[in-house]
């Protein structure tokens, strides 16, 4: 056999992939190995664990419903509209992803906070964000939702204009187009969507913890609980309760890979 | 009865200029074309007709109603474009039926010397597309795709529908197939239809009427054989690619016999005259130039003596080359005074007449055949 510069080529790139591809396997694996089944099922036992499992999974469905009602208008307009509007838009909807989690939640709970008038309006009137679950919502909305527009911004973008513009002179106004040809031609792009900011959502720590106050079975989501255990040296709960978001990531992971495929054009 | 009306139509993208005053009237029951080259803006006044893009200034009439200010799902004018363009989501009959379904299509109301058609069925039948119903855009072929196409515009039963280069991407045997149903469809439901294209054969094959459109003006106008044989400028006649185009003098005007005498432009010193049948407004001295379609000029076979018809305007020259081309032979004759004409001559022709290049023979121009184009003054 001979070694030519692209054999070369091939042969450091696929080196240096898989690498970091096992060290990856090994670090993230490292939980299972730390713990004993019968010290795991012990503690899923526990009652405190599943509440803080269930109010994530609670919390995150509420927050990717919330998504899908504001993500698809948002998404059509950065899509279907070609304009100054649009385009402030866009940068707007994608600052969450450069800011940094923590500072997102410090700001809804300083702006949400008594003293300050937005805050206090609703306070006023009854509806409290500081260390409520409503609050971990509206961080973790934050947070989430430029995965899912710009997920369904691409989907949408795939779609032949032509197609639309036809569909106008065959008497279909706005509403038809977006339910009966935008909609299911980018249903694969939304389920990908749903799944990445699903994900996002469930893992959210640094932004849930500043907002929720951490109080159990009330705002302690399941990453917020990792940490409590940790702090503790509670190893075997805090284990258990990663095990169970790992698998979760897994699973979404999946569904995202399954309909992104999907979503590309063969 | 006028149709629709379109009335000084201007366009700019960005500083480029596309539509600089469209005029034109289409005809209730007609299809009419619109014949131009590629990026002339033929595709942006189709869908400033329907409405998917708003014209500068100008307004659009149809049926004697100004229809500016409506939205395309109120204007009662469908698109059928040079890709089929179904949705991938629906099957055949989703596809054809989507129209039908929609709320804006109820409410409208055709006029009375259209037929209507109601069901999807009726409508498969006509197109020959019947058997289909359940298939996916991706299995059916792309002329099978492009008659859907057509048969989801007939449904919610438009005033007309513009079509803008359906054949282009279809292989020579769709296109004709389907070229014959388009005209079919005109015939049984008297349904109008504006066509855009940059071939010259399908404005020949089906419209009534044609619109030549260059540099965002229509130039010329009027049933296509009269444009194609008489264009009224020099600059419609390169677009509509007529050849054997000649430069000329009026020499001589015989209004008795309704000859006109015409010099050629020539390198060499004698003169070369032709003579041509007298109608218009030329003057004597006037600068013309003329044109003679290739199928008109006629060689002269040796074994014969000229009859009296073809015994005008003779000349001999040489084939310098003939080719084969899709239907008939192309020569091209160069004459001793140097000029080249170009003849087509049907194959068996060819072959009956024993030509061959380097040959010399003698051709024909009759005087009906040549026409004269006045030349602008710049």
């Amino acid at each position: 056999m001979r070694f030519n510069k692209n054999k070369i080529f091939n042969i450091i790139v696929y080196i240096i992939s898989f690498l970091f591809f096992i060290a990856l396997i090994l670090l993230l694996s490292g939980i299972f190995f730390q713990t004993s089944p019968g010290l795991f099922i012990k503690e899923l036992e526990n009652v405190n664990l599943w509440n803080s499992i269930f109010l994530s999974f609670k919390i995150s469905f509420i927050v990717i419903l919330i998504n899908l009602i504001i993500g698809i208008p948002i998404a059509y307009i950065l899509s279907f509209h070609n304009s100054k509007i649009s385009f402030i838009l866009d940068s707007v909807s994608n600052l969450p992803l450069t800011t940094s989690p923590l500072v997102i939640g410090f700001a809804v709970l300083i702006t949400m906070g008594p003293l300050n008038p937005v805050g206090k309006l609703f306070i006023d009137n009854g509806i409290k964000f500081v260390f409520t679950p409503q609050g971990i919502v509206l961080v973790q909305l934050i947070i989430s939702f430029p995965f899912f527009v710009n997920i369904v911004k691409t989907s949408f973008d795939s779609i032949n204009r032509n197609i639309i513009d036809l569909s106008k002179t065959l008497g279909a106004d706005s509403f038809d187009i977006l339910s009966k040809i935008i909609l299911p031609l980018s249903y694969n792009g939304i389920m990908a969507g749903l799944a990445i900011s699903w994900s996002r959502s469930m893992g959210e720590y640094a932004a849930t913890q500043m907002i929720s106050g951490v109080i159990p079975n009330v705002t302690e989501t399941a990453p917020i609980e990792v940490f409590v255990k940790t702090s503790y040296g509670n190893y075997p709960a805090a284990i258990a309760i990663a095990g169970i978001l790992m698998l979760v990531s897994m699973f979404s992971l999946g569904v995202f890979k399954y309909f992104s495929y999907k979503m590309k054009p063969k | 009865m006028k149709l629709l009306e379109i009335k000084n139509i201007y366009k700019n993208f960005s500083n480029k200029k596309v539509l600089h005053g469209i005029n034109l009237d289409i005809e209730n029951g007609e299809i009419s074309s619109i014949f131009g080259y590629s990026g002339e803006g033929k595709s942006t006044l189709l869908k400033i007709i329907c409405g998917i893009i708003k014209q500068d200034s100008g307004d659009i009439v149809l049926n004697e109603k100004n229809i500016n200010n409506l939205e395309p799902y109120e204007r009662s004018t469908t698109l059928v474009m040079d890709e089929p363009l179904l949705f991938p989501h629906m099957n055949v009959l989703e596809n054809i039926a989507f129209g039908s379904k929609l709320r804006a299509n109820k409410k409208r109301h055709t006029t009375s010397n259209k037929k209507a058609l109601e069901s999807p069925k009726e409508i498969m039948g006509l197109l020959g597309i019947t058997g289909l119903e359940k298939r996916y855009p991706s299995e059916i072929s792309m002329g099978q795709a492009q008659r859907v196409s057509l048969a989801r515009a007939l449904i919610v039963n438009p005033e007309i529908i513009l079509m803008d280069e359906p054949f282009s991407n279809l292989d020579i045997i769709s296109k004709t197939k389907v070229r014959k149903l388009i005209k079919e469809i005109n015939c049984e439901l008297k349904i109008s239809i504006l066509l855009v294209t940059h071939d010259i054969e399908d404005v020949i094959n089906l419209s009534n009427k044609m619109f030549i459109l260059n540099k965002g003006e229509i130039k010329d106008s009027g049933r296509p054989k009269d444009v194609l044989k008489k264009p009224s400028s020099i600059e419609t006649a390169f677009l509509i690619g007529t050849e054997n185009i000649f430069d000329g003098i009026i020499s001589e005007i015989d209004k008795k016999n309704n000859i006109v005498k015409i010099r050629l432009k020539n390198e060499k010193p004698e003169n070369i005259y032709i003579e041509a049948d007298y109608y218009g407004t030329f003057k004597v001295n006037e600068r013309i130039v003329f044109a003679i379609r290739p199928e008109e000029v006629m060689i002269l076979r040796e074994d014969r003596g000229a009859s009296r018809s073809v015994r005008e305007n003779h000349f001999t020259g040489k084939i310098i080359s003939s080719v084969f081309t899709l239907r008939m032979m192309e020569i091209l004759i160069k004459s001793e005074s140097g000029l080249e004409f170009k003849a087509l001559i049907p194959f068996h022709a060819y072959e009956v007449m024993h030509l061959f290049e380097g040959k010399t023979i003698n051709i024909s121009l009759k005087k009906s055949a040549i026409h004269i184009i006045e030349k602008k003054k710049r």
